[in-house]
């Protein structure tokens, strides 16, 4: 079942997500990524029902694209969480999508940071965060091996420690997971941890 | 489960001599499991008024945006900030204007009023106003916060005093609430100063 | 649709850069019995020739002063169907800041809304300017306060004004007469003497109206006998 989780490091941001499409007991896919790269340096990682998902990433992804075309500037990732939490909300009474979101982006002048906004529109700034069945697992691990500041390869390792968790105490643990970063370099695909080749 | 009760909250305003202070958890939570221990739920309106919203935190988030837009078109019309009574009112008729869909939110409002009068209100989620002499409380908490309000409140305290009533009064009220606690932020406003505390209680 | 493309606003630029529409709602102000206000130190009073038409007309079934909230009153020279419009739309507005901040409008804040409403309907299609100008008098937390609305929408506080037939002359009369601590009676005696000056016949309780408000803040139109008391003192 669906897992996803995040951290921030020493000058980067990292989200992990599990890779599975499933309905119901099939699994439909094992590479499908759930994190998506939102613009040079933002980073949109989201779970929910996989319809809302589509829609609502695009929709945001090309709302913030609209933004940077109109007026040559990229919004910053606070101004990003709070454009996508609004219009969360707005659509919560309406009708709501189902989607969780993880939202890591590097600013210029501020740094690497970590947005927690969920279903109902919840913001929140964060240093770790999870959602789905994975949470559980994730979190605890990032409670007690997380600090502030871990180097990449630091915070690798925690990521590869949740992962482990997960797959050894989760029943309906999914078999891949995408693992993406940003810095100042720009957000970019990291790696995989794939126990099932997908091709 | 109440979707009240959904991320957890303890919320509390007293009055004091000249003053009063506004406090709250610092948890948010999704029912059980904690997301954050640093989340805020005590807003400033202007420097002698803040709102509490306890309750759901998305709405809590939604409704103070409204608040503040309301506020600031306010005072940019009427060249002044907005008395404690009359946003009272403001945040009533925005409740209830969802009647029939409502902000899952309890407001908690405290400030100091023309003459430096401490003024403390609270209301449900459709806007059905309490006002209150001593304190007000709500959120998940609210029914040890009553407890320990009624036990060591007293009149006309000093602001020295009031902090460290109201700080005991929260810090031992989330101890017996598992949907609310990890330290606290307390607000103390005088006629010529706020003060502004982190509060460290038990971090489980 | 085949009109709409004909409908646009009549009130429109002309090649000199004026509005004739509102020039010729000023004209009909000025054309319009005369009122007049004046803030004293400890109230504001307005008042207003009432000449009918006619002798037949019944004379108490007209009031021109009227009340847009307890604290506020407001008398119109120009086209009285014009005024009722106004009065209506702001005594509306009085009751909805009312109902929202469980308070009472101040006098800026409905001089706003009444002056936006006058201004929307010089640039509204369909529609044509006021007749009218409008004195507002009310008492609030910031004191007394005199109001002149204009059918542009602009707006100015006075500290007595006048407006309609014999403007000139009234203003004159009351720059002359004015001072700063006068009190709310000797304002009502000035209101007098002010409408006297450019009278046409013999003043009394039946034509003209007077309506004052002083630091109970409740605003109060004078009765023709209480009027009648006020010319006994005058003269």
């Amino acid at each position: 079942m669906e897992c996803i989780f995040g951290l921030v490091g020493d000058g980067f941001a990292l989200i992990a997500a599990d890779s599975s499409a499933v309905h119901s007991i099939l699994v439909h896919k094992s590479n499908e990524d759930k994190v998506l790269v939102l613009d040079s340096h933002k980073l949109l990682g989201v779970s929910g029902e996989a319809g809302d998902r589509v829609q609502f990433i695009e929709y945001i992804q090309k709302n913030v694209h609209l933004y940077q075309f109109r007026n040559g500037i990229p919004l910053n990732t606070a101004a990003a969480a709070n454009f996508t939490r609004g219009e969360l909300a707005t659509a919560l009474r309406k009708n709501p999508y189902f989607v969780n979101i993880l939202l890591a982006g590097y600013d210029k002048g501020i740094g690497p940071s970590l947005y927690y906004i969920d279903y109902i529109a919840t913001l929140h700034k964060i240093d770790k965060g999870a959602f789905g069945y994975g949470s559980y697992f994730s979190l605890a691990m990032m409670d007690r091996y997380f600090r502030s500041g871990m180097s990449l390869e630091e915070a690798i390792d925690l990521v590869d420690k949740c992962i482990m968790e997960i797959r050894s105490r989760l029943f309906v643990a999914p078999p891949n997971f995408v693992i993406k970063i940003v810095d100042q370099n720009g957000a970019r695909e990291y790696a995989w941890r794939e126990s099932i080749s997908s091709d | 489960m109440s979707i009240f009760e959904y991320n957890g909250s303890a919320l509390v305003a007293m009055v004091g001599k000249n003053c009063f202070a506004i406090a709250s958890d610092r948890r948010l939570g999704v029912q059980l499991q904690t997301i954050a221990t640093d989340f805020r739920r005590i807003y400033k309106i202007h420097d002698k008024l803040y709102i509490g919203l306890s309750g759901l935190a998305t709405d809590a988030q939604t409704l103070y945006q409204r608040l503040v837009f309301r506020h600031k078109l306010y005072q940019l019309r009427e060249e002044r900030d907005m008395k404690p009574e009359t946003f009272a009112s403001l945040v009533s008729a925005l409740l209830y204007e969802k009647r029939f869909g409502p902000y899952f939110c309890q407001p908690v409002i405290a400030g100091l009023g023309d003459d430096n009068k401490p003024f403390i209100c609270t209301m449900d989620s459709i806007g059905a106003k309490e006002l209150a002499k001593d304190f007000v409380v709500a959120g998940t908490a609210s029914e040890s916060l009553y407890g320990a309000c009624e036990s060591m409140y007293k009149p006309d305290m000093e602001p020295e005093e009031l902090f460290e009533t109201i700080s005991q009064a929260l810090l031992a009220s989330v101890d017996r609430d598992c949907l609310s606690g990890w330290g606290g932020h307390v607000l103390l406003v005088t006629p010529t100063e706020v003060q502004e505390k982190a509060l460290k209680g038990r971090m489980d | 649709m085949g009109d709409s493309q004909y409908s646009f606003s009549l009130t429109t630029f002309s090649p000199s850069g004026k509005l004739v529409q509102i020039e010729h709602a000023l004209m009909a102000v000025g054309a319009g019995q005369t009122s007049l206000g004046i803030k004293a130190a400890n109230g504001v009073v307005i008042a207003t020739e009432k000449k009918l038409p006619s002798i037949l007309v019944d004379e108490s079934s007209i009031q021109k002063i009227q009340l847009m909230t307890p604290n506020i009153g407001v008398v119109y020279s120009g086209m009285g169907p014009d005024s009722r419009v106004l009065v209506r739309k702001s005594r509306k507005q009085a009751q909805q800041y009312y109902r929202l901040y469980k308070e009472a409008i101040p006098v800026t804040q409905l001089v706003r809304e009444t002056a936006t409403v006058m201004q929307e309907f010089t640039q509204s299609g369909g529609v044509r300017p006021f007749g009218v100008s409008l004195l507002v008098a009310g008492f609030d937390d910031s004191g007394p306060q005199l109001y002149q609305v204009d059918p542009s929408g602009s707006y100015f506080s006075w500290k007595a004004s006048a407006m309609g037939k014999n403007v000139s002359n009234a203003k004159t009369f009351l720059e002359k007469r004015y001072t700063e601590d006068m009190e709310l009676d000797d304002a009502v005696h000035t209101a007098i003497l002010t409408l006297k000056e450019g009278f046409e016949g013999q003043i009394s309780g039946k034509n003209i109206e007077i309506g004052l408000i002083g630091t109970d803040r409740k605003f109060r139109v004078l009765s023709p006998a209480e009027i009648d008391d006020y010319l006994a003192e005058v003269e």
